[in-house]
């Protein structure tokens, strides 16, 4: 009789808990906008944990809760409870329901996975590469062009192929919700399928040292038509030979050159490098001690052998000494391209000189 | 005051520290020397010869505070019986300065190191809380922000490790009716290998910090900033306390436990020590592997894990999580177990399904050993091995909620006090966040799920819940539960209940926080995020809550150590408990029970008129050869 | 247990509360075992990472050097448990000899991966035409990286157990072991046999498994 009664009054009072903590949940544990067709089965896994979690949580605490309250001693009983030492059928059951309930989201999870992961009809590949502190994107299927935004048509699924220069960095886009790491001289991929068009960020997910805070992109959905414009604006620009030393250099500081901004800023504001306003000509005290004046020679040693002389205040080794190599190999690819000779190193001093 | 001084000067820690400081030097002297003479110019910064010089200062610290000496003397063959008691003509309090041998001496260090450095990784985590209050940069340089929260990563880890230290030396030999642990000089060298450990990760941060965080993966480890190295090695040498320490209460259970304590009638809470220690046995020699590597590889130059090289990076990271997945079992089981322990004497009841609980103990450490590659579920790894450890994941969930189940059983119908006293309130407080903390764990186990949530604030939110309910209330709870044990005094309860009444609910706003806004967005182990996620408020509302545990934490510090003088002296069995500890007197004698036990029942037959556990054993059962 | 007999017993520094020796020595066994079980995982690690590195190939190493410095070491754990019993049944100069030669053995194994196969004086050199000296340096890439983390460490066991070995010795020749307590040397032969065991499964992992790297 009294059972009944508290079985009844827990019945009800987990049923309400439940209820009540879901629409919290809907509340308080929201999810970004979904922006992905992965989104979608995604969406349904996380509201099947969370009806789990708030009823898992509901009843627990209404059990626990209607024990202290109900049950709890009254005053002037010095009795002890009960002695019930257990109840095997009780516990079978609360060892295999758990089990069954687990195994079951395990097989949603592995159908999930699937479906997200599969190749779709369609597929376009983009590369994408992360270094500290900087994204680059480059477009095999579209004539190879390069950018430092993330630009994707609406509706098609895309590969990322993905590659880190350096250390660990992970694509994240929560509006799209998958996520993968980038894995240095290894190829990772990730598939997305935008579904609306318009504005998201890109941050890098994985503690890539120092200014892992700030490595960020630009993610644009846009529909086909401006896709296509987008890409034909790309293929459009660059003739180096058409552009003067002083663009020439803003573009390899950019994330299609060679992504010195993810280091060195151009309006002053401190970062992991020296910031380029104003760097020619200035006075650099050095770590060893030295003072030196900021001329060509010491722009292209300090490119050339970045750990040659440091200014006094930066850490040592965080630029990479592999510079001469990336820029005589892009030097060589535009004397085949466009059988022209450029000197990449000067062009970024032409650049500097017009920071003052 | 003078003599105070001279105690505390002369005293092992002081020793050991300048020992350190010798051997540090020495050892940075011989290698950049070297390097000297073949007339190669270095920094002021030598990495190799700070690599060598952490080491030997290790050595010098436990040369210096004497934890070698006995065995240095057993080595050419001299006895040195074991030394009970404080040194000749040295106070009692001077102990725990000291090299002592007694569990109850090591335990009670092991928990006040603990908590001091509970309070160093508190004030870390409420610096870089500051700085999130408010998105924009507020007063931390990226670098800065990097190593306060990779310091205060490992730090609240080794506080973890130290706690549950404290429990295990205090209580098991008392539980299982023991004089000590089988090897005390072992079990002094666990302890005292921690503190030179500690002092390299602080020293650490002194040299430049480093911005891993916790986790160290490679192949940022093999560029960050110097402290690196010494954080990868003070790591490594934690790991000695916890092998040595687990072998040693594993050989302990198993051969020194009182007559007629067969496996079943041992208390619960020796179960869940027993099962964290065979994770700690075992385990940490793959971490140890991983961090040895890792220096290797940036200081010697040898190749593991950097693919210019033909490395691996993900291997690392494998090596790493079959440790660290499995020692989160070490943090929590013995709290568990002490919930198991206190709910039967508070509800007057039996523990339900004894056995159950036990073997859940064992079956969380076993699963726990198959799950680890979840932490890497986006890590590019091997695609096959995703979906199987997603399944393994998920089984872990089976043994803890035979645990949740059996507590409740436990509490249903029995008589909890109806103004519950504060070990219970923390208890009950532990059970409330130990469970958000577990069931926001198979949302992560599952991939698609993990997918979004991994490396974001629901992570943070998962883990401190985790850690909070199952290591930081029970490990609370005990303090108060065992304080009348350890200092025959009751601490004071109104503070106590003021403690656990500030400390829940702003828990509860940090975590549930953490969480709402990692959905949102909220990348781990950033300085700064972007106003437009719109968690402004959020975040300034998680800095809140971290500032009131901070306050609620002091005032159980100076709780526990005030109460020592200004309260009065407690009852000998303030709980009515049947546990073997508490038939003796506050605080224990030095060999626990003058005179031996045999257990003659069943350990929690609460309820049960004239059930008896243990009785004292009749001498002839003594065993001979004293 | 009701009844609290004496209150805080004073402590009494003269009277030795350990275990009875019985006891101890069942307990000291015990406690190297799981030592034992628990460095399983660290030769274990090292050779998991040997697998996930190399995969099916392995470095040139002088297959000579490799056969002879096991045969080495193989021999000496021999010459351990010969010790073993000689300070088991009270014979000395079998304990004696046994544990000498098995020093002498593990040394020369030592001196065989560090001087020879690591080739830390670079030195070069034939004997019967073969080559004494290895060629892999740690700069090799993850070759030389595995190697010598397997070798090495090792190395430092081997190097722990010839201390072990040489303690027991010293003692022994003092008469500080008899056949019923001798529980040093019975500790310092399994330890030794366990570094002989490792190395029974590195040696077929770093010298004889998978095909050559180019
Ligand atoms: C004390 C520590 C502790 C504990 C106990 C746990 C317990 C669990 N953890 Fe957690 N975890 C951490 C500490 C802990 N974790 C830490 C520190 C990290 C981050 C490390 C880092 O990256 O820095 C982490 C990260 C982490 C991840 C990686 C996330 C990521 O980075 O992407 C995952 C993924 O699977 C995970 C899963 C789980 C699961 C399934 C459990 C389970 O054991 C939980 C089981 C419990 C329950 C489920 C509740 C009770 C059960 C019932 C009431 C029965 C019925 C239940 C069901 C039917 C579901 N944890
Ligand atoms: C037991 C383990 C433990 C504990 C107790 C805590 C306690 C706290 N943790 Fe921490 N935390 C970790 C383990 C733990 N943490 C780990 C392993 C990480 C991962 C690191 C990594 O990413 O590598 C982490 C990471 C982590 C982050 C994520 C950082 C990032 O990714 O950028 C955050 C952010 O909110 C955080 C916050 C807090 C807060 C506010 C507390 C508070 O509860 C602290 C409360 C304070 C005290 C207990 C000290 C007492 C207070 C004082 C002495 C001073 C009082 C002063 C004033 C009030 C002014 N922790
Ligand atoms: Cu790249 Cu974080
Ligand atoms: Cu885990």
């Amino acid at each position: 009789m009294g059972r009944l009664r508290h079985a009844i009054s827990i019945i009800v009072l987990v049923a309400l808990s439940t209820l009540g903590l879901r629409a919290l949940f809907s509340v308080i544990l929201a999810l970004p906008r979904a922006a992905s067709a992965e989104a979608g089965p995604i969406d349904t896994l996380f509201n099947a944990h969370f009806w789990m979690i708030a009823f898992l949580f509901a009843f627990i605490m209404v059990m626990m809760l209607y024990s202290v309250f109900v049950f709890r001693r009254k005053p002037g009983d010095e009795t002890d409870g009960p002695h019930v030492h257990g109840n095997t059928r009780l516990e079978i059951g609360w060892t295999i329901i758990p089990t069954v309930v687990v195994l079951g989201f395990g097989v949603w999870g592995a159908i999930t996975l699937n479906a997200i992961t599969s190749p779709k009809a369609g597929e376009m590949v983009v590369h994408v590469t992360g270094k500290q502190w900087a994204w680059t994107f480059d477009y095999p299927e579209q004539g190879d062009i390069s950018s430092g935004d993330l630009v994707l048509p609406v509706g098609r699924t895309i590969v990322l192929k993905m590659n880190a220069e350096d250390v660990l960095h992970s694509f994240w886009v929560p509006e799209f919700r998958v996520k993968q790491d980038l894995v240095p001289d290894r190829e990772t991929t990730l598939r997305i399928t935008p579904t609306e068009i318009g504005d998201y960020m890109l941050r890098c997910a994985e503690i890539c040292g120092l200014n892992h805070t700030l490595m960020e992109a630009k993610v644009r959905v846009v529909d086909a038509a401006g896709f296509q414009a987008w890409v034909d604006e790309k293929s459009a620009a660059p003739a180096f030979a058409d552009m003067t030393p002083e663009e020439r250099g803003a573009f390899w500081h950019s994330a299609e050159g060679f992504s010195c901004f993810g280091c060195h800023s151009l309006d002053g504001s401190p970062s992991v490098g020296p910031t380029w306003q104003g760097l020619y000509g200035r006075q650099e005290q050095l770590a060893d001690g030295s003072t030196i004046t900021v001329d060509d020679q010491y722009i292209i040693n300090s490119i050339l052998h970045p750990a040659d002389q440091v200014v006094a205040g930066f850490q040592p080794n965080l630029m990479p000494p592999d510079y001469a190599d990336k820029i005589a190999a892009r030097e060589q690819e535009i004397q085949a391209a466009e059988g022209i000779d450029i000197d990449i190193t000067a062009d970024l001093i032409a650049f500097i000189k017009t920071l003052q | 005051m003078f003599k105070t001084l001279r105690i505390i000067l002369t005293s092992a820690l002081v020793r050991g520290i300048v020992g350190q400081a010798l051997g540090t030097a020495l050892g940075y002297a011989f290698v950049a020397g070297l390097r000297a003479l073949r007339g190669a110019e270095t920094g002021w910064i030598y990495e190799p010869a700070l690599a060598f010089g952490a080491i030997i200062g290790v050595i010098g610290f436990l040369l210096g505070a004497g934890v070698l000496t006995d065995w240095l003397k057993w080595a050419i063959g001299r006895q040195t019986p074991l030394r009970h008691g404080a040194p000749a003509g040295r106070p009692e309090w001077s102990r725990y300065f000291n090299v002592d041998y007694n569990h109850k001496v090591i335990g009670i260090q092991y928990g006040i190191s603990s908590l001091l450095i509970l309070l160093i990784g508190g004030v870390f985590a409420i610096l870089f809380r500051l700085e999130l209050a408010h998105s924009g940069m507020q007063w931390l340089t990226n670098s800065q922000y990097n190593t306060l929260f990779s310091a205060h990563g490992i730090i609240m880890i080794a506080a973890i490790l130290g706690g549950v230290g404290a429990m295990v030396n205090y209580l098991v030999p008392l539980m299982i009716g023991a004089a000590d642990m089988a090897f005390p000089r072992l079990n002094a060298f666990s302890f005292w290998v921690s503190v030179p450990a500690a002092l390299l990760i602080l020293g650490g941060i002194a040299v430049g910090g480093w911005d891993t965080g916790w986790v160290g993966y490679a192949t940022l480890s093999l560029r960050a900033p110097v402290g690196m190295v010494l954080f990868l090695l003070g790591f490594w040498v934690v790991g000695f306390s916890s092998i040595a320490g687990s072998a040693n209460l594993l050989v302990t259970v198993a051969t020194m436990r009182a007559k007629g304590m067969s496996l079943f009638r041992m208390p619960i809470f020796v179960w869940a020590a027993v099962a964290a220690s065979l994770i700690q046995l075992t385990a940490t020699q793959t971490v140890g592997v991983a961090l040895t590597m890792s220096v290797a590889e940036r200081v010697i130059g040898l190749n593991f894990f950097d693919p210019t090289g033909g490395g691996n990076p993900i291997l690392y990271q494998h090596l790493f999580w079959f440790y660290s997945h499995p020692v989160v079992y070490v943090f929590v089981l013995p709290g568990l177990g002490v919930i198991s322990e206190l709910l039967p004497v508070f509800a007057r009841k039996p523990l339900f399904g004894y056995r159950w609980v036990a073997l859940s103990s064992l079956g969380i450490a076993l699963v726990g050993f198959l799950v680890w590659a979840h932490h890497m579920f986006t890590s590019g790894m091997a695609d096959a091995l995703r979906v199987p450890f997603m399944f393994s994941t998920m089984l872990v969930a089976v043994p803890t909620g035979v645990k949740f189940f059996s507590w409740i059983a436990t509490i249903w119908e029995g008589k909890l006090p109806s103004n519950p006293p504060t070990p219970l309130l923390f208890v009950l407080g532990a059970i409330s966040v130990f469970l958000i903390g577990g069931v926001t764990g198979p949302i992560l186990g599952t991939i698609p799920t993990d997918l979004h949530l991994h490396d974001s604030y629901w992570v943070v939110g998962h883990f401190h819940a985790t850690m909070f309910g199952g290591f930081i209330f029970p490990f609370f709870a005990a303090l108060y539960y065992w304080y009348p044990k350890m200092t025959g005094r009751m601490y004071n309860e109104r503070l106590g209940k003021l403690h656990f009444w500030l400390m829940l609910p702003a828990f509860w706003v940090m975590s549930i926080g953490q969480m709402s806004v990692g959905l949102l967005g909220m990348r781990r182990r950033i300085a700064d995020y972007d106003p437009a996620l719109g968690i402004d408020g959020t975040q300034l509302l998680i800095t809140l809550a971290a500032l009131v545990i901070g306050w609620s934490v002091l005032i159980m510090i100076y709780n526990l150590a005030f109460s020592q003088r200004m309260q009065p002296v407690a009852e000998t069995n303030p709980w009515r408990s049947r546990s073997p500890e508490w038939q003796i007197p506050s605080p224990a004698p030095e060999f626990n029970y003058d005179v031996p036990f045999e257990v003659v029942g069943e350990p929690y037959d609460y309820g049960l008129a004239d059930a008896t556990y243990i009785r004292d054993a009749t001498p002839a059962a003594v065993p001979s050869g004293d | 247990m009701s009844a609290v007999t004496t209150t805080h017993a004073p402590a009494h520094a003269e009277h030795e509360h350990g275990l009875p020796p019985a006891q101890q020595v069942r307990a000291n066994r015990l406690g190297l075992w799981l030592f034992c079980f628990s460095e399983m995982f660290l030769f274990g690690a090292l050779l998991a990472s040997r697998f996930v590195l190399w995969g099916n190939t392995r470095p040139e190493l002088s297959q000579v050097m490799g056969l002879v410095a096991t045969s080495v070491l193989l021999l000496s754990s021999f010459f351990m448990y010969r010790a073993e019993m000689g300070a088991a049944y009270g014979d000395r100069s079998k304990f004696l000899n046994g544990a000498l030669l098995a020093a002498a053995l593990g040394t020369l194994f030592f001196i065989m991966v560090v001087v020879l196969e690591w080739n830390v004086f670079g030195l070069e050199g034939n004997l019967f035409g073969v080559e004494l000296f290895g060629h892999l340096t740690p700069a090799d890439g993850v070759y030389g990286g595995i190697f010598f983390a397997m070798t090495g460490m090792h190395a430092l066991h081997v190097l722990t157990g010839i201390a072990l070995i040489l303690i027991i010795w010293w003692n022994g020749r003092r008469g500080r072991f008899t056949p019923e307590s001798h529980w040093g040397v019975e500790a310092t032969a399994i330890y030794w046999h366990f570094v002989d065991v490792v190395w029974v499964f590195f040696y077929p992992a770093l010298y004889l498994m998978g095909h050559l790297a180019h």
